[in-house]
């Protein structure tokens, strides 16, 4: 997120775009509805109506994957009316003048043909954010989950550039993470394009830092995503190391995954149950939980916190970080000497400028968010106040594309997927907690009933739903929060395996999966 | 803290102190290391000038004035404890007592539990005056498995109301009715499963008296040992709340939300309060498994695992090249786990073949 | 109507909810499960909260049938008159108790579906006109009752024929605002709800406040027992109400007004209606006042049945759909009212005030009290007097002339034993208090005070400790369950003064009561849970044996204290 989480109690428009917050963030959404309390207007796009949408000013039930052509249209109508932030644009972005002409076409009218949104509706809520004084965007996977992932947020960064809504208390454009520490595994380098701290493995500078600490050259190319190297496995992928992630059950093509993984050489995996991934592994190596492991995570808000231990864990359970160490070590891989998780952390500070101003002592009360360049630094609250990293904010021209696969008469309905507020993603935790069963007893495929009428299902009953890639058998909810036409289900549920479906297509960008939108036939069985 | 010439004073007990604009005399004297007495406060929540407990004198006002409404003034002179007031609290609190099925309950109920008790001892409160009809009724046919609902123990203080009207915003509860007949409820006095509950547990944590429990943690009531409390991160989304675990022994016995948790302001939600007991399921890995001959998982012991993952590393690399290995880090583990993987994947083979699960 | 139609027709009006919930109890007979849904979706109002606050009112009815069935006056006179027996003759359609309905100088009303009957007995039941004030016995020294009397003062006409509307006419043409308040400020009009407040003072305040748009709110939830001054006023005066909101609107700044009508007064509101309608139509209210530019509208909220709705915060919070809980103040209204913006709230009787002292100055008014005090005062009388009834006496008035030279004394045979001051909040007044003037330093120094003005008078046939009982038991069903003290200690004073609770030694037993009433008069959040007590405490000031007899008779109780 640009801003904090205490800055959701701030703005006077809000606008939410594909995140669920109530039910995946729920905390955060607190904040949002005690905005709302005071008087804050909210916008909320989303093609279910979620229950932001119930709470909304303006409600936006665009259709799946139509995100591009309803920003855009946003864009145009601000512009029409006079509502671009003269003074900011100019002084603190570049490419406007193109944008600004890219974006007169494309009318709500335009829009309207797309998202099936009335271009009315566009136009209320593009007044709305323009003429805030303090607009905030919160957006989630149901703007990243798409080919056009990188289109929706960068469509996002316009609406916030040209109406100089960053950089400021209040306003932004602020992605909700969906995991404990998506963003610390990202910040810890994680990634097949960062060294740790966001530093470009590209960068020969970088690759030489690096290269003095870990004792060998790392290559000077970007690594393969992990949807890439799912694809490769068993063909220039042998071996692999997972590390807590049920990766056969939350991704795409499951089937093609499974295929995947068996054909690998190795498999190590690092998890406290046997998942359905771990039940596919050569090795599977028994780590400590939440609660009884020392270590630190980043939330949303880039704010740094510490996990404590409270209890021991069972059997012979171990850190993840000393797990790997022992392997790299066996390995004879120089550099992994770490006696506890602080050892681990404070190497991360040293080689990581966001977080050279932090260490393992100085995080104990969690007040910071980084960047913390220096240890007189208080933190960054607020990113992009007074000047962007890169200089200037840049317009990028986006243009509408369809979703990789759009309905047809063999798949006539939108399936797309999601959360729901008890479970959490695969159910290894949430379904081992005693009484969540209580609020979710099993999986649900939410139909509008007057569809759930019309396909001959029955509020309840069984429904077999089809994909170009697969099959599934999944009971029916009838609930007018779907639209018509679209369907919804969660990837909780091992036994309904919704990523079986899944897999039309990836971003060009982040290789990030189209898992919100999938062409099903819905029928009896 | 004494004034230090500039600001506005009051003079508390006394004493001339500070105090900020805006300040209610309750924040002030507080703030002040005052311990005035209060069961309807919830710092997070808009002043409610309910329980009348924390009256204190005003010199020039007729009555005492609840402090928790009232603003300060520059000059007002307050009384935290004069006799006059303490004799109006030792009256309440017998009163309370006097509506009330039982006064002790057991500190797994919630986070505020032990409030009423507590002003019970404090005033020796427990004299049996004031006797007559009990209030509240509970609702023990609710069979929600989070929320003890044990309204024979409710002083209407709404805190559990406000908290969910105010600092959750799902507005569950209700009141029904009024004056002595109120009682707690949801919407046509059905189950919270069928309201708009979405058991995120606030009601619970803020409720004075243990009239509303916290039914995972009082199912440890029998483990013993003293009850710890540890502060750490809840493991679920990205907001990051910070929550204390309770513990005894070594068993891992509920979670109550950190008032002062710098993402969350004492908030949690269903998962993050009450889906914390995966960590002791049975289904947890004690040893690590090694895939034997029969091509079934066997459990190991570490030298033999650690050497089997670090072996067959080694002949892939040796096999294939380095590029053959790829490490996909948690998004759920902490930063050293993450660290470590990447620092694996460059040290050891010179790539960049890793990534983690936020594509997913 | 249907329910969208119903909606429609409230939805961006000001303080929708009471309406719209009143439009569908009306239709349907009942609130049903249904139209609590569709209300919460169509005024996006919390279900819980919307529940919550509509089982807060006594008359909602929540089973089929239930408006229509009898609701039967228990107030204290109603009590002394045949309430019980006709609540059990019309047991068979369903019928329940209602605190008192404002009718006891024509017992026991009883009111079913929309409509008031009255009589002493189920048989006798029947619907006719509340009763006017009683033949004015001093009537240069009257105000809100100079012209009340006159045939046919309620139509526009009638009460143009009075000289009505004239004092309007010449303040929103020739005065400013500031002169209007400066005005009322020197006529030393004050609230005649029971607070006192200067008038002149509160409309200044919101004149001179922040935001808008501001509003005037006429207080008419007439639900203290024992008066019905307001309801007189509005059947037989209703344009003086309106000339003096138009008029308080001018002076503070205000275009918009709410008359909160107590719900036991359906009659009530058709006149008032009748009367806004009449006005609207004279281009006296609406977008342009006497064509003077100024704008005013009128609108009429009907309460539900809640005595605390009387508190005026309570009353805000009753008009914006909240729960009736009263607000803690500071802020007050003058600045943080209706909508949290400035808000004149203020009595009926106030406002009937103004247009006399427009028409007839401001020192004509003042000059109607006796003894310094300034003004009138309109007493409801009623209990075991010859002749009950609303009457206006100066401020000053000795009580005493009021009992036996204006109303006729005690019945036959009968001494006046009680009389209770403020309806029932000011406790009782007997003995040689009896002999007071009726102004609110006099009353005061009798740990009592003068309030809204009921007075019932109670005759040496009745038990004291049951009169007692039976107003503390009012107060705790009518106590909002805000505050502790008053929530818990009303409960408490009931008990105990109906034998059911409490301890049997008679020292125990006034020490209990004597802390209870402590504790909630000088605790409790609001006026009621202050006001309480003064029943226990004059109680046991006046009629002590009759304490000591009530603790000693009952013998051990089953939830006795230790004592």
């Amino acid at each position: 997120m640009s801003n904090p989480l205490e800055d959701m109690e701030k703005p006077d428009v809000i606008f939410c775009i594909g995140t669920n917050m109530t039910e995946c963030h729920p905390v955060a959404a607190t904040r949002l509805k005690r905005a709302i309390a005071n008087g804050a207007k909210l916008i909320t796009a989303d093609p279910r109506r979620i229950a932001l949408a119930e709470l909304a000013d303006v409600y936006l039930p665009l259709r799946v994957g139509s995100d591009v052509s309803l920003l855009l249209a946003m864009a145009h109508v601000i512009h029409r009316e006079g509502l671009t932030n003269q003074g900011f644009v100019e002084g603190r972005t570049t490419e406007a003048e193109a944008f600004l002409e890219h974006i007169e076409k494309f009318t709500p009218e335009w829009a309207e043909t797309i998202t099936e949104v009335p271009a009315a509706d566009i136009e209320r809520a593009a007044i709305l954010y323009g003429k805030a004084e303090r607009g905030a965007i919160y957006y989630t996977l149901g703007i990243t989950e798409h080919i056009c992932g990188v289109d929706n947020v960068q469509s996002l960064c316009n609406l916030a550039l040209m109406t100089g809504n960053i950089g400021r208390e209040g306003t932004g454009v602020n992605p909700m993470r969906g995991q404990n520490n998506i963003q610390g595994a990202g910040d810890a380098g994680a990634l097949p394009n960062n060294y740790p701290g966001f530093q470009s493995v590209l960068d020969p500078a970088y690759q030489k830092k690096f290269e003095a600490v870990y004792g060998r050259k790392v290559d000077l190319e970007l690594g393969p995503t992990k949807v890439r190297a799912l694809e490769a496995c068993g063909d220039g992928i042998h071996a692999m190391m997972i590390n807590g992630e049920n990766t056969v059950v939350t991704d795409p093509e499951r089937h093609h995954c499974e295929e995947a993984l068996k054909s690998l050489d190795l498999l190590v995996v690092i998890d406290l149950f046997l998942t359905e991934t771990a039940q596919l592994a050569d090795v599977v190596l028994p780590a400590t939980a939440w609660g009884e492991t020392d270590g630190v995570q980043t939330n949303t808000e880039r704010r740094v916190q510490r996990l404590r231990k409270a209890v021991e864990p069972p059997g012979e359970a171990m850190p993840d970080w000393w797990i790997v160490s022992q392997i790299a070590r066996r390995m004879g891989t120089p550099g992994f000497g770490f006696e506890s998780a602080k050892d681990v952390f404070n190497e991360l500070c040293e080689l990581s400028p966001l977080y050279a101003g932090l260490d393992w002592d100085r995080i104990d009360r969690g007040e910071y968010h980084w960047p913390v360049p220096h240890k007189d630094h208080p933190g960054t609250p607020i990113l992009h106040q007074g000047t962007f990293e890169n200089g200037r904010g840049i317009f990028k021209l986006i243009r509408y594309r369809d979703p990789a696969e759009v309905i047809s008469d063999e798949f006539p309905v939108w399936l797309t997927t999601g959360r729901r507020l008890p479970n959490y993603h695969t159910r290894t935790q949430t379904g081992r907690a005693a009484g969540i069963d209580y609020l979710a007893p099993g999986e649900r495929l939410e139909i509008h009933p007057e569809d759930v009428v019309d396909w001959g299902l029955e509020d309840g009953g069984w429904a077999k739903m089809t994909s170009s890639r697969g099959c599934m058998m999944v009971r029916v909810e009838a609930n007018a929060r779907s639209p018509r036409g679209t369907v919804f289900t969660s990837f909780s549920f091992n036994d309904a395996p919704v990523n079986v479906l899944t897999g039309g297509g990836y971003d060009p960008v982040t290789d990030t999966a189209e898992l919100k939108v999938c062409p099903v036939r819905v029928e009896r069985p | 803290m004494s004034t230090n010439g500039t600001g506005p004073t009051i003079v508390l007990d006394g004493e001339k102190v500070a105090y900020n604009p805006g300040e209610t005399v309750y924040e002030a004297a507080t703030r002040h290391g005052k311990d005035i007495p209060t069961l309807c406060y919830d710092p997070r929540l808009e002043p409610f000038g309910g329980c009348r407990l924390c009256v204190v004198e005003v010199e020039g006002a007729r009555a005492p004035v609840a402090s928790c409404t009232a603003q300060c003034r520059a000059g007002m002179e307050v009384r935290t404890r004069s006799a006059r007031v303490e004799v109006h609290r030792r009256t309440l609190m017998e009163m309370l007592v006097s509506e009330n099925r039982e006064v002790d309950v057991d500190e797994l109920t919630s986070l505020a539990s032990q409030e009423m008790t507590e002003l019970v001892d404090r005033y020796e409160a427990r004299t049996g005056r004031f006797r007559g009809r009990q209030s509240g009724a509970s609702r023990p046919d609710d069979p929600n498995p989070f929320i003890m609902r044990d309204y024979d123990n409710c002083i209407s203080c709404y805190r559990c109301v406000r908290v969910c009207a105010e600092q959750e915003g799902d507005y569950a509860i209700s009141v029904k009715g009024r004056g002595f007949d109120t009682q707690i409820t949801v919407e046509f006095d059905g189950h919270l499963k069928e309201s708009a509950c979405t058991f995120c547990g606030q009601c619970v944590q803020t409720c004075p008296t243990g009239a509303l429990g916290d039914l995972k943690a009082l199912a440890y009531r029998d483990v013993a040992g003293e009850t710890k409390k540890t502060r750490t991160v809840c493991p679920y989304c990205g907001v990051g709340c910070a929550v204390d675990l309770l513990t005894r022994g070594n068993t891992l016995i509920g979670v109550q939300p950190a008032m002062d948790g710098p993402a969350n302001k004492g908030a949690l939600c269903v998962k993050g309060q009450f889906a914390f007991d995966f960590v002791q399921h049975p289904d947890r890995l004690a040893h690590p498994l090694v895939r034997g001959e029969d091509g079934e998982l066997h459990q190991a012991g570490w030298d033999e695992a650690l050497d089997r993952a670090a072996e067959g590393f080694l002949r892939v690399r040796e096999r294939y090249g380095r590029h053959a290995v790829y490490g996909v880090a948690s998004g759920r583990a902490p930063h050293e786990a993450a660290y470590t993987m990447q620092k694996f994947i460059r040290g050891g083979f010179g790539t960049n073949h890793i990534d983690n699960c936020s594509r997913a | 109507m249907t329910d969208q139609e119903i909606l429609a027709r409230w939805k961006e009006e000001p303080a929708p909810l009471l309406p719209v919930l009143h439009a569908f109890h009306a239709r349907d007979g009942y609130l049903s499960e249904d139209a609590i849904r569709t209300v919460s979706k169509g005024l996006r109002i919390p279900l819980a909260d919307l529940y919550g606050t509509i089982t807060f009112y006594h008359h909602f009815a929540r089973v089929p049938g239930g408006l229509d069935c009898p609701r039967v006056c228990t107030g204290p006179v109603c009590l002394q008159e045949g309430a019980l027996d006709i609540l059990a003759d019309l047991a068979p359609e369903g019928a329940t108790g209602m605190p008192c309905s404002g009718r006891c100088d024509d017992p026991v009303p009883v009111i079913r579906g929309h409509l008031t009957l009255a009589g002493r007995s189920a048989a006798d039941l029947t619907a006719r006109p509340a009763p006017l004030p009683p033949p004015a016995r001093d009537g240069d020294r009257e105000c809100v009752f100079r012209t009340i009397r006159e045939p046919g003062h309620a139509t526009l006409a009638g009460y143009r024929r009075g000289g009505g509307y004239e004092g309007l006419a010449r303040v929103v043409q020739e005065l400013t605002p500031a002169q209007v308040v400066e005005s009322i400020d020197r006529s030393g009009l004050a609230g005649r709800g029971g607070a006192g407040f200067p008038t002149g003072r509160k409309w200044r305040a919101v004149a001179e406040a922040n935001g808008t748009p501001k509003s005037i709110v006429c207080n008419a939830d007439e639900g203290e027992p024992g008066c019905f001054k307001d309801r007189a006023l509005m059947d037989y005066d209703p344009h003086a109400v309106i000339e003096g909101m138009i008029a308080s609107g001018y002076a503070t700044g205000a275009h918009r007004g709410f008359i909160y009508l107590r719900y036991e007064y359906p009659e009530t509101e058709h006149i008032l209606a009748e009367a806004i309608r009449e006005a609207e139509e004279a281009g006296i209210l609406g977008p342009s006042v006497m064509d003077s530019g100024f704008a005013f509208d009128l609108h009429i909220r009907r309460g539900a049945g809640a005595y605390i709705c009387g508190e005026e915060t309570s009353l805000l919070n009753s008009m914006e759909g909240k729960h009736p809980f009263p607000r803690n103040r500071p802020p007050f209204p003058v600045t943080h009212g209706f909508e949290n913006l400035p808000t004149v709230v203020n009595n009926v009787e106030t406002l009937a005030s103004v247009p006399h002292i427009l028409a007839l100055g401001a020192e004509w008014y003042a000059g109607l009290g006796m003894n310094g005090h300034a003004g009138t005062k309109v007493i409801s009388l009623s209990g075991d007097i010859l002749r009950p009834g609303n009457y206006e006496v100066p401020m000053g008035f000795p009580l005493e002339r009021l009992l036996y030279d204006w109303a006729g004394g005690p019945f036959d045979g009968r001494t006046i034993q009680a009389v209770t001051m403020a309806g029932l909040s000011g406790g009782f007044l007997a003995g040689d208090d009896l002999f007071v003037t009726l102004d609110e330093p006099a009353i005061r120094a009798r740990k009592s005070f003068l309030g809204a003005g009921g007075i019932m008078v109670f005759d040496d046939s009745r038990d004291m400790v049951e009169v007692a009982h039976a107003a503390m038991e009012f107060f705790a069903h009518e106590s909002c369950g805000k505050c502790f003290p008053c929530r818990i200690g009303t409960q408490r004073l009931t008990e105990r003064l109906a034998g059911e609770a409490g301890p049997d030694s008679l020292v125990a037993w006034v020490d209990e009561v004597a802390d209870i009433g402590y504790t909630m008069k000088e605790t409790s959040a609001c006026g009621l849970g202050t006001a309480a007590p003064l029943i226990t405490e004059s109680l046991m000031r006046y009629f002590p044996e009759a304490v000591s007899r009530h603790v000693t008779a009952h013998g051990p109780l089953p939830m006795a204290g230790r004592g």
